[in-house]
């Protein structure tokens, strides 16, 4: 441990040398005797002052969390010397919170204790943390002199995104070659009846329709829609992020994506990740619970790095998007790239739905006349933007404050149910 | 010279006060050598040969400058261990005893020995620079671990 001084010893240390000089100089032997006390606590307290050997632990109870959610943690401490006062700060990445409201812990030490200290931590926001870094100072009883060091015994916690409520979410126009939970709109051996038709020559037997052949005078069999699994692609738009005091549109858009990768993967369908942005990260299309997690991993990296180059599509490995993919892109829509990408995937004839989080709501407008006509006129470009991509046929809806993501995607819905891909 | 007296203390406790609510601790020794003039200005007007209220007035400014510094160090809103306030205020009380105690032995000491002379003086002063020689070096102690 590195020893310094407190504040004490240099008041003390002015005090008595100011006293004992003005003792002598005015000749007063009173100025001594009130210094004295100051001297001698100095001398006393620095002399006795016995260097501490504490050793710290730090444990977390779990290595994941869910944002919001708490964690235990223990911080325990080893004494082969008494420590009149140790305090202990626990250093905290931004977005992590020590539920007891307190950075510093304060604990007195005997020879050979074992305390342990029970913290619980709270991440208010989704990502990866480095915690356990403690910094330990120990004081001697005359708090005179200051032991410092800073222990580093690094956990690593991983907050995943809090879920957003959906019980719907959106079906792709067409489907895949699997077996899933989607009623394909092609016709073929399922559940879901579709139409009828005449019997032909290697028809199955139990297909037979026989109230509607008895009407028609003639063999009749029911078709039905499969029931096939979907492909799809979420495209994280990780170019910018519009930050406001409690939220930020690219935590929303995770939040968004792992909600949705959640409830496809539940219904076996195959999901792929690509976050695109300064820094191109992608998942190729998979199912299972390993790709739920693996998803999360991916997504819980994804940040903004800040980049001026300009992307296209073309980076992006063309299995990570397969053919009759549903791509839902989730952007706040203020980077032009980000935008060019979606026209682009919209133009090779991807099933495309963008979910705008909503930047608006975060942005304050500014009290200028200046300022005020800039928002507006702000505000009139995204409009612009934003019919600009229903006339390409890319649905967008706008999740925002006011908005639930559920109820983004049944705008989403309904205006699918009007709008069908147009190949010109 | 009261009045002089009087605004001395009101300036220490302005800098008293203002350390303890900037959180700032150089003001603390600023504001004790201030009271330290105060206590001057009232042994001039007293013309005393020797001032029998010293010991308490010592104790009075090492508690003042005890809790000064106390109430700096709680500023950093630590979670403490029961008990943990009394028994600092204890150990603050017991040393506030022990000033007074130290300083009346040494006012005893100092009525019983009044020798004057330039050889006094010189001790005096090479026993004020020992003392602070020797705190300093004991404070900028190497650690032994």
């Amino acid at each position: 441990m590195t020893r310094g001084g407190s504040p004490r010893i240099e008041g003390y240390a002015t005090v008595a040398a100011v006293g004992l000089v003005a003792a002598l100089a005015l000749r007063r032997p009173e100025l001594a005797i009130v210094s004295a006390p100051f001297a001698l606590v100095l001398a006393i307290g620095t002399r006795f002052a016995r260097d501490p050997r504490v050793e710290v632990d730090f444990t977390l109870e779990a290595e994941r969390t869910l944002e919001g959610s708490d964690v235990s943690a223990e911080i325990v401490l080893r004494a082969e010397t008494a420590v009149d006062r140790l305090e202990l700060a626990l250093a905290r990445p931004r977005g992590l919170e020590i539920l007891e409201d307190v950075d510093t812990f304060a604990v007195r030490l005997r020879a050979d204790d074992e305390p342990a200290i029970p913290l619980r931590l709270s991440c208010s926001r989704w990502g990866v943390y480095d915690v356990g870094e403690i910094e330990v100072r120990a004081h001697d009883r005359f708090r005179l002199v200051v032991w410092r060091e800073r222990f580093q015994q690094t956990h690593r916690l991983k907050a995943y995104p809090r879920p957003e409520s959906v019980r719907r979410i959106l079906a792709p126009i067409e489907t895949q070659a699997f077996t899933g939970s989607e009623v394909a709109r092609v016709k073929g051996d399922g559940i879901e009846y579709a139409d009828i038709r005449d019997f032909v020559p290697g028809d199955r037997v139990r297909s037979i329709n026989w109230r509607a052949s008895a009407r028609r005078q003639g063999l009749v069999v029911n078709e039905r829609h499969p029931e096939r699994n979907t492909d799809v692609v979420l495209f994280v738009d990780s170019f910018a992020d519009v930050q406001g005091e409690d939220r930020s549109t690219l935590d929303d858009a995770v939040r968004a994506a792992a909600t949705l990768a959640a409830r496809y993967l539940e219904r076996r369908d195959r999901v792929g990740l690509v976050a695109f942005g300064g820094i191109l990260r992608w998942l190729q299309p998979g199912i299972g619970m390993r790709q739920r997690f693996r998803l999360i991993e991916t997504l819980l990296e994804t940040g903004v790095e800040p980049t001026y180059t300009w992307r296209d599509v073309n980076v992006i490995p063309a299995r990570i998007l397969p053919p009759k993919a549903l791509v839902i892109a989730l952007t706040p829509l203020v980077d032009p790239r980000f935008v060019t990408a979606v026209e682009d995937l919209r133009a090779r004839g991807f099933d495309l739905v963008t979910i705008e989080v909503d930047p608006v709501g975060v942005v304050e407008a500014g009290r200028s006349p200046v300022e005020a006509l800039a928002y507006r006129l702000w505000l009139l470009e995204r409009e612009v933007l934003r019919n600009r991509l229903e006339r390409l046929g890319v649905a967008v809806a706008q999740w925002g404050d006011d908005v639930s993501l559920e109820a983004a995607l049944e705008g989403v819905r309904t205006y699918r149910r009007y709008a069908r891909i147009a190949r010109v | 010279m009261f009045a002089v007296g009087v605004r001395v203390a009101a300036l220490a406790l302005v800098a008293l006060v203002a350390a303890l609510v900037l959180g700032w601790s150089p003001l603390v020794p600023v504001s004790l050598v201030m009271l330290g003039a105060v206590y001057v200005s009232q042994l001039s007007l007293d013309d005393a040969a020797l001032d029998g209220a010293s010991p308490v007035f010592a104790a009075g400014l090492y508690l003042t400058a005890e809790l000064g510094y106390w109430s700096l160090e709680e500023r950093e809103c630590a979670a403490r261990e029961p008990g943990d306030g009394p028994r600092r205020l204890a150990f603050v009380a017991t040393l506030g005893l022990a000033t007074l105690l130290v300083a009346a032995a040494l006012l005893v000491l100092v009525d019983a020995v009044r020798a004057r002379g330039l050889a006094v003086d010189v001790v005096g002063a090479a026993a004020a620079a020992a003392a602070l020689l020797a705190v300093v070096l004991l404070a900028r102690r190497k650690p032994e671990s």
